[in-house]
């Protein structure tokens, strides 16, 4: 300003902005966006913080529309992910943590209910096509990833239907309406489904690298692994996972009055409740223990948790730290089977192995022995790929180890948990590469930041918040093939998503333009280019750092100025 | 500047601010300052139509840089001693002009406790239409950090250094607000800068009055305090949060309100954050931790006087009052 002086005691007026107190900073202020927990561990890739954050402003389609970006079947994982995001959520370590797993089945229900388009444009006609073998969740997390990327897609499955080992999943716990509907709306939105086709007996691994410009396979491990005690088996021998298939198909099951199941992941447990809930007296013998929340352990069964407390509620008795000894046959059927406990101890070389304590066996009188010791992959037509393994060596994109640009995810891969969630992941990690191969991209390199941590948020701003519970049936109510959970009604959803910390994310809070004592923080009216809602006025910012401190999500930090 | 980040420029979106702010950027105060947030509130919830007599002291000086002014509003300074004779002339003068504006006068603890009490007195004594508004940093800090009545027991300042003889301050804190109240005005309140909803509640509440009205605001001072600027809102938040600072409403001279505390903390955690308190915290002395248990003593103290201690959880108690919302509800 062009200052006149007077005689007299006054100025002509100006005011302060004419002196920029930013030239006093040593830090600034500045935002950054910080991985939530929820983000960093979820196999599948979402960002449930970016998707909550939609739906507390009450755009649940938009939400929706960010959570399939990433994962094209949250009604699916909504039901059946054992939810690592959740164990991962900051507000475990105030209250409870967020129930992303119902937020994430309600935004999955609610596309489903009100019809809402996949968002993905058509891929042009002379697109490259790219061939996925197999309709489970990894070959349909990549179908959609493909064609997200621009691509065209056909996906082949050897039966009549899409949804692969999710058919597997008894009813009470997946409806295969749910299945049906989800899986039905994503092949709508352009992705070609060759139903009946089978690798290795309709069509040839070479053909398909022939005729299309990728593969992803997703074979899945549909054959049980064979079982059998000293060489025995009974001649009536029924597998957990044909049962569980069986069961699922036809709704109906061999003819017993009680069975003992061995093995403790998900098919073990499934098919447990299943039998049980037909009136069979259902035991449960796994050589490994019962998982305690308060003290994870390696040994620990793999099925989810909640899954084997709902089992043990509904009166399947699980026999942990045993395993068979002997089969009880009068001829070849089962009468029972001998049991004796086990634990697994380390060697002289510190290596672990199972011992089995002479002096602790009984006999549990049983007239069928189901073994769910886990599948393997059925590698007709892709032997030479397997090259003798029982599961696909891939490198962290996916890509087959030796092969020729072909690629893998699923639960047909090596180290994989077997989980839905895992599988997505696996199919958009393959697609993005399969992508960018096709397209002569460069792929970005993985995220790998570390999460935000607790100590980094502002409790002071937050207040304790009961968090939502899905309605689950009484024992006595669990029958036929009822879902046992059911969904958050619309209420409780915004309600849950209001209580996200928006962990190194911008709450919108105003808290930084509140607290101010400078008045160099200024609100935007929509989202700035950072993605927040608010821009620092470097010219009367003094560095103090007020707004770090009270950021309640930690998404500002102090920086030395440049 | 950032303005790459949004579609408009910095001063096209500095004009289009949701809020109406009495003082502009640009100000003088330090970095952290308590005080110019709480004087920017003040204005926030007055609106324009007000006018200000200051009192000499930091907000006078750093909103004021010759030939600068941060103030937008009509603003007059006065002396230490004459805050409330100005404010009552101010006022009396708009009254013979037929006018409704409203006269706020700004002052400092030293203004206010000491120097302007008389004056203060006088204009609570005779009626006028005026809210005070005492900003309580606790020292003559302008000066360079002098006690004043209001310094806490025990704090050190340049002119109650610890010693041999003392453990900073010796006296206690002038209770203000009682003695204001005692004129028998119709509103006479606390806040603290880590409340800015409840800064404003009160103002509103005493702008709606016809009569003298008063508002003291806790208000931390990085340098005198001793602590992080970064800090100011922690800080004035514990102050709360143990009791030391009781944020309390009287009418007529008679309690009506109070902020109640959740979980009360031990004063240590308040006064281990600022410099003016390091000396007690020499394990070595046994004065020092006599001072800590008589401080403590005396939050106690509040918060039995005051009835602070909250039953369960409230969401208007001192855990509660500063909850966040997206969107930014809470501030409303």
């Amino acid at each position: 300003m062009n200052i006149k002086l007077t005689r007299g005691g006054f100025a002509y007026p100006g005011t302060t902005r004419d002196y920029k107190t930013g030239t006093w900073r040593i830090q600034r202020p500045e935002h950054e966006h910080r991985r939530a927990p929820c983000h960093a561990v979820c196999p599948a890739g979402e960002d449930p913080q970016a998707y909550i954050a939609l739906l507390d402003m009450g755009k649940a389609r938009e939400a929706w529309e960010a959570l399939v970006s990433v994962n094209p079947l949250p009604a699916i994982t909504g039901r059946v992910c054992p939810h690592p995001c959740e164990s991962g959520c900051n507000r475990g370590q105030y209250d409870e943590p967020l129930a992303i797993h119902s937020i994430e089945r309600y935004l999955g229900d609610q596309a489903i209910e009100n019809n809402w388009d996949y968002p993905v444009t058509a891929p042009v006609a002379n697109a490259p096509h790219v061939a996925v073998v197999g309709a489970g969740p990894a070959g349909l997390s990549a179908a959609w990833h493909l064609l997200r990327q621009g691509l065209q897609v056909t996906v082949f499955d050897e039966v009549s239907e899409a949804g692969g080992t999710l058919f597997t999943i008894p009813d009470n716990r997946l409806p295969r309406e749910i299945v049906r509907k989800e899986v039905g709306r994503l092949l709508h939105a352009g992705i070609h489904f060759e139903a009946n086709h089978k690798l290795g007996r309709n069509f040839y691994l070479s053909e398909l690298q022939q005729n299309y410009a990728g593969v992803f396979l997703a074979p899945g491990i549909m054959k049980s692994r064979e079982w059998n005690i000293d060489g025995v088996t009974p001649r009536d021998l029924h597998e957990g996972l044909h049962l569980l298939k069986q069961w699922s198909d036809v709704a109906s099951l061999p003819e017993m009055k009680s069975a003992a199941i061995i093995g403790g992941g998900n098919t073990a447990i499934d098919i447990a409740r299943v039998l049980n809930r037909n009136g069979v007296d259902t035991h449960i013998v796994i050589h490994s223990s019962l998982p305690d929340p308060e003290h994870p352990s390696e040994d620990d069964m793999r099925a989810i948790p909640r899954e084997i407390e709902q089992a043990l509620e509904e009166g399947v008795r699980i026999h942990d730290h045993h395993g068979i000894k002997r089969l009880i046959l009068r001829g070849e059927k089962v009468t029972g089977v001998e049991i004796v406990r086990m634990r697994k101890l380390p060697d002289d070389n510190g290596r672990l192995h199972r011992v089995a304590f002479e002096g602790t066996e009984s006999i549990l009188h049983v007239d069928q022995v189901i073994p769910a010791i886990g599948q393997v992959i059925d590698s007709v037509g892709m032997e030479h790929l397997l090259a003798g393994r029982s599961s696909f060596k891939v490198d962290e994109r996916g890509q087959i180890a030796g092969s020729d640009n072909i690629y893998a995810g699923g639960d047909a891969i090596e180290g994989n948990s077997g989980t839905v969630t895992e599988a997505v992941g696996n199919g958009r990690v393959a697609a993005e590469a399969i992508a960018a191969r096709l397209k002569q991209q460069e792929l970005p390199a993985f995220n790998t930041s570390k999460a935000i941590t607790y100590d980094s948020l502002n409790m002071n701003y937050f207040e304790p918040a009961a968090r939502a519970v899905q309605f689950i049936l009484p024992v006595a109510e669990r029958v036929g093939e009822v879902e046992i959970e059911s969904g958050l009604s619309p209420q409780q959803a915004a309600k849950e998503a209001n209580r996200c910390f928006a962990c190194g994310n911008c709450l919108t809070c105003d808290n930084c333009w509140t607290l101010c004592p400078d008045s160099a923080v200024l609100k935007t009216n929509d989202i700035a280019l950072d993605g927040s809602f608010y821009v620092f006025d470097y010219d009367y910012c003094k560095g103090c750092g007020l707004c770090a401190t009270e950021c309640p999500s930690g998404y500002i930090l102090m920086r030395n100025d440049p | 500047m950032n303005s790459k980040n949004v579609p408009v420029t910095i001063e096209e979106l500095r004009r289009k601010q949701p809020r109406f702010e009495g003082i502009e950027s640009g100000h003088r105060a330090c970095l952290g300052c308590g005080e110019a947030l709480a004087a920017r509130l003040v204005t926030e919830a007055s609106g324009p139509d007000v006018m200000i007599a200051n009192a000499t002291g930091c907000l006078e000086i750093f909103t004021t840089p010759w030939p600068e002014s941060s103030w937008r509003l009509p603003w007059m300074h006065s002396l230490f001693e004459n805050t409330g004779a100005i404010a009552a002339g101010m006022e009396s003068a708009l009254k013979a002009q037929g006018k409704n504006t409203k006269v706020l006068a700004f002052g400092g603890d030293g203004a206010t406790f000491d120097i302007g009490f008389q004056a203060l007195s006088g204009m609570l004594e005779r009626g006028h239409n005026v809210l005070y508004v005492c900003f309580d940093n606790e020292a003559y800090m302008n000066t360079g950090i002098q006690r004043s009545s209001s310094t806490p027991h025990a704090a050190m300042t340049t002119t109650s250094p610890p010693g041999s003889e003392r453990m900073g301050k010796r006296h206690l804190k002038k209770d203000i607000l009682s003695i204001v109240a005692a004129h028998h005005i119709p509103y006479a309140a606390t806040s603290s800068v880590a409340y800015p909803s409840d800064i404003r509640m009160k103002v509103r509440r005493a702008m709606e009055i016809e009569g003298p009205t008063f508002l003291q605001i806790h208000s931390p001072c990085p340098l005198g305090w001793g602590h992080d600027g970064a800090d100011s809102i922690k800080v004035a938040r514990l102050a709360v949060q143990t009791g030391l600072f009781p944020i309390i409403e009287l009418e007529r001279s008679v309690l009506i309100g109070s902020m109640p505390i959740r979980h009360p903390k031990p004063v240590i955690d308040y006064l281990g954050l600022q410099q003016r308190f390091r000396h007690l915290f020499n394990k070595k002395d046994s004065r020092a931790i006599e001072e800590l248990v008589h401080i403590q003593a005396l939050a106690d103290h509040n918060i039995k006087h005051y009835n602070l201690r909250g039953e369960g959880v409230d969401t208007m108690d001192s855990d509660g009052a500063d909850t966040v919302r997206r969107g930014g509800m809470r501030w409303a």
